[in-house]
Parts: C-alpha cells; structure tokens; sequence
C-alpha cells in the first residue's frame, strides 16, 4: 500500500468484537444502539519525509527517473522539429550542457532499467512442471534482454548515421 | 473498507462498488508494460544521441539532417519513435500521479487528469512532429 493511501482507510470502530464474557458479540448487550462511525484520522506526512531513510531516498530517486526520461525525450522532440525547417535551418543539440544533461538522464535512465528490471524477478511467477523458474533466471534474463536490445538500437542509431 | 460498509450498511462514509477497479488494473497494466518497454529500449537512445553522438565519439543519425529527415521519413521509424515518447510520457504521468499525492495533494483525479493530460499532450505533440515531418 502506498502512503497516499493510508488516509482512505477508516478504522473499524473501536468496539470490542466480544463482550466482557468473551464469547457474546460485544453489539449483543446494546442491540438498539446504531453503530456510530469512527472520526478518520488522515495521515499526514511532513513534505520530506521521503529524506528520513536512505530506501525512503532511493524510492523518491527511482520516481524521479520518470522526469529526466521525460525531459531527454523533450530535447529530442526539439531536434525533430528543427528537422522540420530543413537542411538549412537544422542544428543538433550539443555542448557541454547538453552532454551533461545527456549523462544525468542516463543515468537516470539506467537506475529505471536496473530497479524495474529487477522487479520482473520478483512480480512474474511463472510455471514450470510443479515448479516456477527460478527469479535469479528471470532478472538474469531481463538484464540480457537489456545488453541485447541496447547493443542492436545503438547498433542501429550508429548505422543510420554513418 | 469494513464489512459493514460493503454491505451498505453505513451512509456515512463513501459507497464503495462492488468488485475490482478495472480502469485503475488497466491503467497499472499499461504502465508496466510501458516501464518494461522504457527500461529496456530508453538507455541506448540517451547513450548514443545524447552522449557519445554529441562527444563525437561514435556517428549518429541525428547528427546531421540528411541521416536524420532520412530516418524520419521511413514510417517503420515514425511508428517505434512515437512508441518510444508514448512510453516515456504515460511512465511520467503515472509516476506524477503518485509521487504528487505521496508528497501531501489529496486530490487524486484533480492530479490524474493533470498528469496524464501533460502526457497526453506530449504524445500528442510528438505525433504530430513525427507524422507531418520530413
């Protein structure tokens, strides 16, 4: 459960579920009195709370992948539509900037491809005879998968402009 | 949710529907389709056009425009490009929706619809460049 969704959960009413007998309902002894519904308490975490532990950190960091991903695909977006402006008006993005940019993404690309990839090890069952393979098999997998599928898109990237 | 209020029970407290939240299932399927399909393809774009292409190191095909209106007009390539940007934007969008809410927003659609409006809107930009380009 994620904490954002700690203050949709309501605490069943504090009420004994057995009377002082420890058998009968703990309702029994008051049949007519209508069950009155207990205050929720929203948790409310201070805004850095995510600072308090390193996996609290990493957590936050592996959320944050999502933005510098984002962010590459954005210069890349500029790129394509300089392209529109023909061989004249064309200028690929480069520069110390934008190569440091380029390395702060990748590596933000990286911990997504680690930690998600690492995951599938943990979140896939999947059968095999009476057994289910092995999760040291499947992230093993998933990270060959990774080298293989770089090493042909680079290839390719490469390739194309040669 | 207690039993009671699966039952109907108690008109205080938020009507819950009956059976699993197929949207939000869809939604988490697609995310983990798209974040598996982001880890694996992602790195080597980032690796080759964003460092080693702009330190010179290696050609690349958006380095000069002759390699690159030619790559942009092959729709094989146009078709996995926006691929990769609707990937990259839905994976934001649902990262945003929640790490807004873990930071303290209580709103949950008012952030969804944001969040997976922006993504929508950069896939939407990314078609567009991708398909009425060169």
């Amino acid at each position: 459960m994620r904490s954002g969704d700690v203050a949709k959960v309501r605490l069943d009413e504090a009420r004994p579920a057995a009377g002082v007998d420890g058998v009968t309902a703990g309702t029994a002894a008051h049949p007519s009195t209508p069950a009155k519904p207990a205050a929720a308490y929203p948790v409310k975490q201070p805004f850095t709370w995510w600072t308090r532990r390193r996996g609290y950190l990493l957590y936050m960091l592996r959320e944050f992948t999502a933005v510098g991903i984002a962010a590459w695909m954005i210069l890349f977006l500029v790129e394509i539509a300089r392209a529109r402006q023909g061989a004249s008006g064309y200028q690929p993005l480069g520069g110390p900037l934008f190569i440091a940019v380029g390395v702060v993404c990748l590596a933000l690309a990286l911990w997504h491809s680690y930690t998600f990839l690492s995951l599938a090890g943990v979140i896939m069952r999947i059968p095999l005879g009476d057994r289910t393979v092995s999760p040291r098999l499947i992230v093993g997998v998933m990270y060959g998968g990774l080298v293989a599928v770089t090493a042909v898109i680079a290839g390719l990237l490469i390739w194309g402009g040669a | 949710m207690t039993a009671r209020d699966s039952a109907g029970g108690n008109a205080l407290h938020h009507a819950f529907k009956a059976g699993p939240n197929r949207l939000l299932g869809l939604i988490w399927a697609g995310f983990a389709t798209v974040a598996v399909l982001s880890a694996m393809i992602v790195p080597a774009h980032i690796l080759v056009q964003g460092v080693l292409g702009p330190l010179g190191l290696v050609p690349s095909f958006d380095r000069r425009y002759d390699t690159f209106s030619r790559a942009l007009s092959n729709p094989l390539v146009k078709v996995y490009l926006l691929v990769l940007f609707v990937c990259s934007f839905y994976m934001l969008a649902m990262r945003v929706w929640y790490v807004v809410r873990e930071l303290g927003v209580r709103s949950k659609l008012g952030v969804g619809m944001a969040a997976f409006g922006l993504g929508a809107a950069g896939a939407i930009v990314a078609g567009y460049l991708l398909f009425t380009g060169p």
